[in-house]
């Protein structure tokens, strides 16, 4: 009898917070997308309007093409997070125990750099006529190589659409390698070290240790920390935002999903169609969630 | 222990190089807000910008000083940071458990609804959340701030995947045959394993707490409650920020999160789980 | 013995209940919160049983919380302090207290002010579909002016006037400059834009919409001439491409790349203590070019209509505006220029500015802040003035025909603002 009320005893912490503070800003928002609010003329302004946000989100050619950077910077800003930090945590975890903590630390320190510093950094960086980068590459133009490959002038990086969207990506790769990084270290503590002796004693290749060892007691992890850059990626807001001043970018290139709703809230004023753009993102998050889930689930914890 | 277990070869000089040149642009932009904290507005804004440190830190201080009460708020934001911290791993690891190692009917539904309250925006739900805490009275008090999101879905994800993949089912139902109740075992045999993700887990949430301001801005009705992001966002304007004394206050904001951070990376590689490795 | 006690403490309490002071909530943003905390003295000396608490923050993040604040009627301070840009949403909300009513009857003030700036406030004339109320009192505004630099003129050969005589004047006197010096004319072709595009707006209109609320974007004069007038100005590679209160912005002025920018008066501070010390002297303010009289930006006061307080607030927006000490200490401390005509004269008025070569620049400014006429605002100006840069863009860097720009863009608005 008592047994079978145990998970959900230790469940009750989430599902009570959740019922007090979650239920009812999901509620509200999902009424909201039906309204039409102008929120400063306060809440007895709201007005049903029906589907009408919804039929004007999915007519917005802004919101296409938001959605289009949000899952192209996604997809350029998370792969090469992990492709990068999986190796990355083996290599720091298997050959350099002694600088462990101090590459882990080093890597992880942009996650907690404040955003003001890192959007004057990028800035400053990748200025027209004054940035490193340019600066750089002015500089290998003296070197003998084809002039296809070195461009000739001054790339306006923040300012053009085709390489605003790459420069995104790198700046959120930057920022949360470090992060994917420790949660692998973490993952690969558990793997028991009596495989790896075994397998090196038997002549394995360190290669085909990663590979058969290392990577198959990963997977729970990886599913993890992949979900997590499905989910944050889609819902990137933060580094568009200071990279582009707040406003996307030219033609909107750097224009999130997340950064057009915000600013349809809070400078166009506009909550419920606002709250119908970000139902429909919930959507395709949902959709790419579970995605992933089915790509790296393993049997062991069908869900 | 792993100290002595090297492996066949040591990694090559290449290796060695990308690391470093990897490791020295992570640090770069991290050195240059401490750089910049030493120096007045007008050194900073130019090109190139200073590369070394200046003398303006004190001056700077002052400045922030006369703007904010910055003791104070740092003290919010490591209250705050500790509260959440506690109660999330807590709770977490509670729920991570549930859902790894029991079956139980609507498992798949509950498991979906805890992943689903991950994909929400968050700024959406300002207003709602914002009345929530005017009904409850708990307007310009800490405990708006963690109490809401005690127990967040990536927490218990976490803690469900590190449970599947590093507490082997045998010690637990050893533990049941030996007699122990459900709680005696979550207790005292699965929570001292749970050390590394733990560390990881108290880190992040810990980091996303301090660097949360959408909260307290939301709350906080007076300057002396709020957290120090908040206060230290409060200093910029649209065309007069002081961004020497912003640097400043930046820099000083990121040094708990450095010291949580050798702190618990020691915890994390050191937190063994030297029990659960049997045959 | 006991009873005693318990009595004196009942007492005590009781009187201490009864001495409690009232608490003024003050909303701002930076530099406002330090204007208003600087004024507080004074008033208090008036006030002696009322705690002032000025609650600030970061200039987005402010308008966001009174958003919110207004959103849910909770949370209100007592005085609110709204920017120029965010005025017309918070004005025609019906959040705000009407100052022309009783008890007070702010219209009886009118002639104080400068006249552009107490009518923006207001919901009638000033703005769309009104009611001749009055929802916010000015505080400081930014007369627009023409900042340039004398010692790159005068390399080019050129004098003021060839800069501000009109706007082809401007352009030409840009071609010169570039060809003789490198320097570019301007920081941005869009600052351009946005200057003709405010150019005559006939009375009771906006700047994208008529006084009916239909969108004028594709059918006025003024967007055609202001989209060809930056165009050009980019064709002959006279902007710098530069976005304001960027590093390169800063750098550009320090190495002398731009020769002129035009904004608020209030820049001139600013280059002086921080953006280009170095260059002291080397610049001149001018009145706008083509003769256009433009503001940009504005603080005003309100009193939120739910908020507690609602006299003791309106008693420290007078002192904050009408009193011509505080304005004119605000303006010395803050280069707040006030809005308030009586502080608008004597001797810091017709001091020499340094910074600008001993130009007595602020007896100019106070004339363009004079001749400002007001515009109305409307709902929809945000996302107008944000499709209209799209088409700008589209028409500056992918050489999108101007015609089309323009009728995409009145599209774009009209589906926007049919809502």
């Amino acid at each position: 009898m008592l047994k079978a009320s145990v998970p959900y005893l230790f469940l009750s912490p989430f599902f009570l917070l959740f019922g007090i503070f979650g239920i009812f800003p999901i509620v509200f928002s999902f009424v909201l997308m039906f309204q039409q609010w102008d929120p400063v003329q306060g809440m007895g302004a709201m007005q049903f309007v029906g589907l009408e946000n919804i039929r004007f989100t999915l007519e917005d050619p802004w919101v296409w093409k938001s959605l289009g950077n949000t899952f192209w910077l996604a997809i350029a800003s998370g792969l090469p997070q992990h492709l990068v930090a999986v190796p990355l945590a083996y290599l720091i975890n298997e050959k350099l125990q002694g600088s462990r903590n101090a590459l882990m630390g080093a890597y992880f320190l942009p996650y907690i750099t404040s955003t003001v510093a890192i959007a004057m950094m990028f800035t400053t960086l990748f200025s027209t006529d004054y940035g490193l980068v340019n600066a750089l590459l002015e500089a290998l133009q003296q070197w003998p190589l084809p002039s296809w490959l070195i461009p000739q002038e001054h790339i306006d990086w923040l300012g053009t659409p085709e390489t605003v969207k790459p420069v995104i990506a790198l700046v959120v790769f930057w920022r949360y390698l470090g992060f994917n990084l420790i949660l692998y270290v973490a993952a690969l503590q558990s793997i028991p070290r009596e495989l790896y002796e075994a397998a090196r004693m038997d002549g394995a290749r360190e290669w085909r240790i990663f590979w058969s060892i290392t990577l198959p007691h990963l997977r729970p992890m990886m599913m993890f920390s992949m979900t997590l850059s499905v989910i944050g990626g889609l819902q990137l807001f933060e580094e568009p935002f200071i990279l582009t001043g707040g406003k996307g970018g030219v033609e909107q290139a750097g224009m999130t999903t997340a950064m057009y709703m915000y600013r349809t809230a809070f400078e166009f004023n506009d909550f419920g169609l606002a709250s119908a753009m970000s139902w429909l993102l919930f959507l395709m998050i949902a959709v790419a969630t579970w995605l992933t889930n089915r790509a790296f689930g393993s049997q062991q914890e069908s869900i | 222990m792993t100290g002595t277990d090297i492996g066949q070869r040591p990694i090559g000089p290449i290796g060695v190089l990308t690391l470093t040149m990897g490791a020295v642009m992570m640090l770069a932009p991290f050195y240059f807000m401490f750089v910049f904290a030493t120096h007045t507005r007008s050194e900073i804004f130019s090109m190139p910008p200073p590369l070394w440190f200046g003398e303006a830190f004190l001056q700077n201080l002052d400045i922030l000083r006369a703007k904010i009460p910055l003791w104070r708020n740092l003290g919010w934001s490591v209250y705050v940071g500790l509260m959440s911290t506690a109660l999330t791993l807590l709770f977490c690891a509670m729920g991570g458990y549930a859902f790894a190692v029991y079956e139980f009917r609507f498992k798949r539904a509950l498991f979906g609804i805890v992943m689903a309250t991950m994909l929400i925006p968050s700024f959406l739900g300002m207003i709602p959340s914002f009345l929530i805490m005017d009904f409850l009275g708990w307007i310009d008090q800490p405990r708006a701030l963690y109490i809401p999101g005690a127990a967040p879905a990536m927490g218990i994800f976490l803690m469900r995947q590190y449970i599947l993949s590093a507490i082997p089912r045998e010690l637990i139902e050893a533990a049941r045959m030996d007699g122990c109740n459900e709680f005696r075992i979550f207790r005292s045999v699965v929570l001292p394993l749970l050390g590394p993700v733990f560390g990881t887990l108290g880190l992040i949430t810990f980091i996303s707490s301090w660097n949360n301001f959408i909260g307290p801005l939301v709350v906080m009705r007076s300057v002396e409650m709020y957290t120090f992001p908040l206060a230290l966002r409060s200093v910029q304007s649209p065309v007069d920020t002081e961004w020497g004394a912003l640097m400043a206050g930046s820099a000083i904001a990121v040094l708990p999160l450095l010291v949580l951070f050798v702190f618990s990376s020691r915890r994390l590689i050191a937190g063994l789980t030297a029990g659960a490795v049997r045959g | 013995m006991f009873r005693r006690i318990i009595l004196t403490l009942l007492l005590v309490f009781s009187l201490g209940a009864q001495a409690e002071k009232k608490v003024l909530t003050v909303a701002a943003y930076p530099a406002v919160d330090a204007i208003v905390k600087a004024a507080l003295p004074a008033w208090q000396q008036k006030h002696p049983d009322v705690d002032v608490k000025v609650v600030a923050r970061e200039y987005a993040d402010h308008h966001t919380a009174m958003t919110t604040a207004l959103a849910t009627s909770s949370n209100l301070p007592d005085v609110m302090a709204v920017e120029y840009g965010y005025l017309g949403r918070f004005a025609m909300s019906g959040g705000l207290e009407d100052l022309a009513k009783p008890p007070y009857l702010a219209h009886q003030y009118r002639d104080q002010f400068v006249a552009f700036a107490f009518a923006q406030g207001g919901t009638s004339a000033g703005t769309a579909g009104g009611t001749g109320g009055q929802s916010a009192i000015p505080t400081d505004i930014g007369p627009g002016t023409l900042f340039y630099r004398k010692d790159i003129l005068d390399k080019a050969g050129l004098q003021e006037s060839d800069l501000t005589s009109s706007w082809d004047a401007y352009i030409a006197s840009g071609k010169k400059i570039k060809s003789t010096t490198g320097a570019y004319l301007l920081a941005h072709a869009r600052d351009l834009k946005d200057i003709l595009i405010r150019a005559n707006v006939p009375a009771g209109e906006g700047v994208y919409f008529d006084a009916q609320g239909k969108c004028v974007v594709a059918t006025s004069p003024r967007f055609k001439i202001a989209f060809e007038q930056a165009k050009a100005v980019r064709g002959a590679g006279l902007d710098a491409k530069i976005g304001a209160w960027s590093n390169e912005w800063g750098e550009a002025f320090k190495r002398g790349n731009v020769a002129s920018q035009m904004m608020g008066a209030w820049l001139g501070g600013h280059l002086s203590n921080w953006l280009a010390p170095q260059t002291k002297g080397l610049w001149r303010s001018a009145p706008l070019p083509g003769g256009i009289n433009a503001a940009w930006g504005g603080t005003f006061f309100a009193i939120p209509a739910r908020a507690v307080n609602k006299e003791l607030a309106w008693d420290l927006i007078r002192h904050l505006t009408l009193n011509k000490e505080q304005q004119l200490a605000a303006f010395r401390q803050h280069d707040a220029f006030p809005a308030l005509k009586a502080a608008q004269s004597g001797p810091f008025f017709e001091q020499p500015i340094e910074f600008l070569g001993g130009q007595k620049a602020r007896l100019l400014w106070r004339d363009t802040s004079l001749a400002i006429r007001p515009t109305a605002v409307f709902k929809h100006d945000p996302i107008a003035e944000e499709i209209v840069n799209a088409e700008l863009d589209l028409v500056l860097t992918r050489d999108k025909p101007i015609a089309d720009a323009l009728k995409d863009a009145g599209a774009m608005i009209d589906r926007r603002a049919r809502r």
